[in-house]
């Protein structure tokens, strides 16, 4: 057996681990763009939720305390991007040993030198580029196909690249096996096993672009296919303790097109909060331990 | 016939002394040389840092042994064949087995903080990797403390051993591959334990033994294979294991040397194009595709390596920051400081150079480029009429010839640690030294450009504002009157910064040209002369950046009040789809109208009124970097230093380092929120493994207390002094091997050459010393304290001028610098074996036995310590201060010693252990 062959059935065995990870009910019922959790109460969000979508009430508790977080650390800046995160198993898409750390803040192994990024990483992020509904958003680096998922529930446009084939199809098998459950909304993402430098040419351009691949330049294809006015959002820095870049193609009147670099926060220096760890409504210390 | 009898025991007792020591010398070096193996292991699997934690685990297992030794002293004189033959058999099988296991159980360093489970599996291999070194320094214990009254002899043959395989390691990378080079320390050990075993007239035993080194060797090369466990398992964060991920990857070529493992990838994959303009995707008609090969050194890069462009596509160089001289400069004679990947020689042929001198200190590098079957894939460079290649370090060359430049470039030279996953690396960067940026304006003709290109990833800060304050200090020192009409500055946010320094000042017209290439680059610009800049926004930016990662966010995040009030913005939702929809969006992180502690209430910051025009579109990062260059050509940047979040204070010869940007003062503040310094792991690591070698040491010293030495113990005249003593010369010896390693990476331009050599000479000169030492045994007393006045005023001395000395050898040839380096090392060294084996053999002599086998941890326990304090101590007070720690540790040894040779009372040895 050759290596990439041992690679591909590493991840079919992987992919293998990850649904015997997904339930077995269906979805109760399917995701509509008006499906809307509660949010004032943790048990009332449960109830409806395993009502709803038929999810584990345990994943379901910790993501409601992970999405509280989250609102105290600005990481969720809208209703439809709260509902998004809420609505998103983030339990499907990490490797089952660390099933028990899904909802921490921390980033988490995925294998093949690929992180799933911490929720609040991956908030910042999706309210960032504030993807509205039918806007056309591309992906570089789908890795565990989380942040797809999520973006999924925003708009029904989603395209996402993946340049590790063994990657690519384990997340593509676990997007499938989801959507079998009733995970409809999985529909709106278009997967692609190829190098994201070269972006998807035939489906741009894009409203909105997330590059989580490593690269020291921003590559020009992905800049010409992002619209006019669209936003590219890109982590830089150290899984982590990444700081995300912001970039803007604006175009001038005469045609032309600038691009500007940012950060998110709009030049404000924002005061970095530890990711403290909740146990029901109570902080009990972080995650530096 | 009468003087025959005594001739022939003479032979007698020689034939078996001398395979005696030799075996001592093997085995010693066999122990130095797995050390030396582990660490390429760590270097290739994970990340260096780890390697170096090697040197402290290997005397822990010295300090354990002998508390071991020390605790059972009885039972070890009696069984002292049995116990030594048992601990050098299991040298070999617990080498394997423990390097075997240790890649069975690989530690992700990227999830150390973040991932409990990960802590776990790195202390596993530590004590995995402990056992071999406990058991071989058990066997050692015993054999010292077997011929303890001749201790200088064994001590010479064992630092000798270890020395010399240093050197035999050294040697041996050129042969073996780091997932073969533990057979080095095999191979010394089974001839090590023949050796002991023919000494000791036991035939069967060296037989077996020299079985079972075939054996260990054989389960070494493959039992991984048959258990399907890689040889190394390389960590998946690691560039190479990206490379090997791509489809279509390929290796197309692989150098084995102590100039590391080098190995080149090819994959249609790979894109370089470092800190290219945003622009380059509207105005360069297309970027030339499938053209770069990566180049990977012990698995970490990659270096872009690139094919020659056709015409047509050269114009991709303007775009990319390294082209700024150029801008200004036709037909330049050219200084390339750092060959690396070659895109900077490139750059600078296809920026009109006339001639381009490149220099690069990593022989395998050049060996690489030259190989024929990597021509299709260098573009020949090295070749190019035009190139001339030097092929030692660039400063070094650059602060010796007569030669003068138009151009000097250093461009993202060793700097590929700034993206990469594992953070920094506690290394010497030299050539971005205050001495080093001097030397490059010196070597500058009239009206020359120094051009230094370097990552600017992080926010806040950190990086950047070391290699501005350093340049900005450089270029005041060169030239006090016009340095502030000398530099142009340039950066993008979270890419790269490029620093030019004109020799003469920049002229209006050309500050025009750099001003509009900057502009149709979209490069913000950072300092040029003349540049406002306003300064009531100082204060605020220095406590928001403090704020931001030291204030009290906690209590913000701790109220849920203000978490409810950004979550209950529900009538805001909708927002515009315009150029920037977060601008205008009121639930926006800053959204914080309700965040009392958010920048927009600091009273102290800015306010709409009070900031430039341009401020609203100008990240902090740049504002800060503005502000940075104002200070420090105008004056008052030492205030601003002391106030920002992190170390910017600039690199020099003595404090060489990117790395350990927390000020020390703030280290207790960092332990709530890891998450942001997880760049800065390797240095917080270090602090951790100060404080677990603090710790052990104190273990081992209280550990025979708790075993009810005590009462003997209490017997024992001058036990604190020869405690303090031995504590002395482990923390001081440690510190001076070290320290120079760093400090002789100056003249030798690399850490493994370096190490080797000091660790070579240090032993050997000192095994020398301990040699001679027998021949002031008597008197000690009188000579010792003048060794240490000795030893004390060399090391002061090398504390102030090794520097210039050093830089003065790196200008010749290799093998002289060796010479020299040799040179410098012996009289310190000599003289340092003279207290430990001195004070070793007079406790002997004073049937201080106990204290013999104990001293010889306590030494141990200390070089631990004294190992994991020279980064701290280089980071934080410079390498000088390294070796005056050192050097008052050899005077406080001087008091320590006459409690050495105070007579131990009768009655000690009537007592039982």
């Amino acid at each position: 057996m050759n290596r990439r062959d041992l690679l591909a059935f590493s991840a079919s065995a992987l992919a293998l681990s990850f649904s015997s990870a997904i339930a077995k009910a269906a979805v109760p019922v399917p995701f509509d763009w008006a499906m809307t959790p509660p949010t004032d109460d943790r048990q009332k969000f449960i109830d409806w939720m395993i009502a709803n979508r038929g999810e584990d009430a345990k994943y379901l508790g910790q993501r409601f305390d992970r999405y509280q977080v989250m609102l105290r650390n600005k990481d969720l800046w809208d209703k439809r991007t709260e509902s998004g995160f809420l609505l998103t198993p983030r339990e499907e898409f990490v490797l089952k040993p660390n099933l028990s750390r899904v909802y921490e803040s921390a980033f988490l192994d995925i294998n093949f030198g690929v992180t799933i990024s911490g929720p609040h990483l991956v908030g910042r992020m999706t309210s960032t580029i504030n993807v509205q509904q039918g806007e056309k958003v591309l992906e570089i680096g789908t890795g565990s196909g989380y942040q797809s998922a999520f973006l999924s529930h925003l708009t029904d446009k989603v395209y996402t690249i993946e340049i590790i084939k063994p990657l690519a199809e384990r997340t593509r098998g676990i997007y499938d096996a989801l959507i079998a459950k009733g995970y409809s909304e999985l529909k709106n993402i278009n997967t692609k096993n190829a190098d994201g430098y070269y972006g998807w040419a035939d489906a741009g351009p894009f409203d909105k672009i997330i590059i989580t691949a490593g690269i020291d330049h921003i590559p020009p294809d992905l800049l010409q296919q992002l619209k006019p006015g669209g936003i590219m959002v890109i982590p830089v820095g150290p899984p982590g303790a990444q700081h995300v870049l912001k970039v803007n193609k604006v175009q001038a009147a005469d045609g032309s097109f600038n691009i500007t670099r940012s950060d998110i926060y709009n030049g404000k220096i924002v005061p970095f909060v530890p990711f403290t760890k909740l146990e029901g409504d109570k902080i009990v210390g972080n995650h530096n331990g | 016939m009468g003087t025959q009898v005594p001739s022939q025991a003479r032979l007698a007792s020689a034939a078996r002394i001398v395979p005696l020591y030799l075996a001592v010398g093997l085995i010693a070096g066999a122990v130095i040389a797995l050390q030396i193996s582990i660490m390429r292991v760590f270097a290739v699997g994970s990340w260096a840092h780890f390697g170096s934690l090697v040197v402290s685990l290997a005397m822990l297992g010295f300090s354990l042994a002998s508390v071991v030794i020390f605790l059972f002293k009885g039972w070890f004189e009696q069984h002292w064949r049995g116990s030594a033959t048992v601990a050098l058999l299991l040298f070999g099988p617990l080498t394997v087995a423990s390097n075997l296991i240790a890649q069975m159980v690989p530690f992700n360093a990227i999830f150390l903080i973040s991932d409990p489970v990960q802590k776990w599996r790195l202390f596993a291999n530590f004590l995995l990797y402990l056992l071999p070194f406990l058991s071989g320094a058990f066997f050692l214990g015993i054999i010292f403390l077997r011929n303890r009254e001749g201790f200088g002899r064994v001590y010479f043959a064992d630092l000798t051993g270890s020395g010399l395989a240093g050197f035999v390691v050294l040697l041996a990378m050129y042969l073996f591959s780091p997932e073969n080079l533990i057979a080095v320390p095999l191979l010394l050990w089974g001839a090590g334990g023949i050796l002991w075993f023919v000494a000791d007239r036991n035939r069967n035993n060296a037989t077996a033994i020299a079985v079972l080194a075939a054996i260990c060797i054989a389960a070494y090369h493959f039992l991984p294979a048959m258990l399907g466990t890689p040889d190394i398992a390389v960590s998946q964060y690691k560039g190479v294991s990206y490379a090997r991920n791509f489809p279509d990857a390929q290796r197309i070529y692989r150098n084995i040397s102590p100039f590391g493992d080098l190995q080149v990838y090819s994959s249609s994959y790979m894109h370089f194009a470092p800190g290219l303009s945003d622009n380059a995707a509207f105005t360069l008609p297309e970027l030339p595709p499938n053209i770069y090969v990566g180049m990977y050194l012990d698995g970490d890069g990659p270096d872009g390596i690139m094919r020659e462009l056709p015409a047509n596509e050269a114009a991709y160089f303007r775009f990319l920051p390294m082209y700024y001289p150029y801008v200004l400069k036709a037909h330049p004679k050219t200084f390339v400081v750092q060959f690396g990947g070659g895109i900077s020689t490139m750059t600078a042929l296809h920026g009109g150079s006339d001639s381009v001198t490149v220099a690069e200190s990593n022989p395998a590098v050049l060996q690489a480029f030259r190989d024929p079957s990597l021509r299709d894939v260098t573009a020949n460079i090295l070749n190019d009429p035009k190139v001339h290649v030097v092929d030692y370090d660039g400063r070094l060359f650059l602060s010796h010839t007569p030669e003068r430049f138009d151009i000097v470039d250093l461009s993202l030279a060793d700097s590929v640690g700034l993206s990469n996953p594992g953070g920094f690396a506690i290394s010497e960067k030299y050539s971005y030294t205050q001495e080093a940026m001097l030397s490059y304006m010196r070597a500058l003709a009239d009206g020359g450009i120094l051009s230094v290109t370097l990552w600017n990833k992080e926010e806040p800060p950190k990086s950047i504002l070391k290699l501005y304050s350093t340049i900005g200090a450089a270029a005041k020192e060169f030239d006090p009157g016009n340095a502030a009409n000398s530099v142009f500055v340039v950066s993008t946010y979270l890419s790269t910064t490029t620093v030019l320094f004109k020799k003469g000042g920049f002229t209006a017209a050309e500050l025009t040209k750099l001003r509009d290439y900057t502009r149709s680059m979209s490069y913000d610009e950072i300092y040029s002369p003349g540049l406002p800049f306003d300064t009531t926004q100082t204060q605020s930016i220095l406590d928001q950046y403090h704020g931001s990662i030291f204030g009290d966010a906690t209590a913000d995040a701790a109220n849920p009040g203000i978490g409810t009030a950004a979550a209950s913005a529900p009538t805001a939702t909708g927002s515009p789809t315009g150029a920037d929809p977060t601008a205008a969006d009121p639930t926006g992180p800053d959204a914080g109208a309700a965040d009392p502690t958010g920048p927009s209430a600091d009273p102290t910051g800015p306010s709409a009124g009070q900031s430039p025009p341009d401020t609203a579109s100008v990240v902090p990062a740049t504002t800060l970097g503005r502000l940075a260059w104002h200070y420090l050509m105008n004056g008052g940047w030492d205030d601003i230093a002391q106030q920002y979040v992190f170390d910017t204070r600039p690199l020099t010869n003595d404090r060489p380092y990117f790395a350990a940007y927390v000020k020390t003062g703030d280290l207790g503040k960092t332990l709530d929120r890891l998450d942001v310094f997880q760049d800065d792991w390797g240095y917080l690591l270090l602090w951790a493994t100060l404080g677990i070698a603090c710790i052990t040491a104190a273990s081992l010293i209280l550990l025979p207390m708790i075993f009810g030495w005590r009462v003997v113990f209490s017997r024992s005249r001058g036990k604190f002094g020869t405690i303090v003593y031995f504590a002395c010369l482990g923390l001081g010896y440690i510190m001076v091997e070290v320290g120079l390693i760093s400090r002789f990476t100056l003249a030798l331009s690399n850490p493994t050459v370096s190490a080797s050599v000091l660790i070579a000479g240090m032993l050997v000169f000192s095994g020398l010393g301990s040699l001679v030492s027998g021949k002031i045994l008597d008197s000690a007393r009188a000579l010792l304290p003048m060794v240490f006045v000795g030893i004390a005023v060399l090391l002061l001395g090398y504390g102030m001028f090794l520097g210039p000395v050093l830089d003065w050898i790196g200008a010749y040839p290799y093998a002289l610098r060796l010479l020299f380096c040799f040179a410098l090392i012996a009289p310190p060294a000599f003289l340092m074996g003279f207290p430990m084996s001195t004070a070793m053999t007079w406790l002997a002599r004073l049937d201080k036995d106990h204290l013999f086998v104990w001293a010889w941890g306590i030494n141990g326990c200390f070089s631990v310590i004294g190992a994991a304090a020279v980064p701290i101590i280089a980071t934080s007070f410079g390498l000088a201060a390294v070796l005056e720690t050192s050097s008052a540790a050899y005077l406080l040894a001087i008091p320590a010693f006459f409690a050495v040779v105070m007579p131990a009372r009768a009655v000690t040895k009537s007592v039982p252990a």
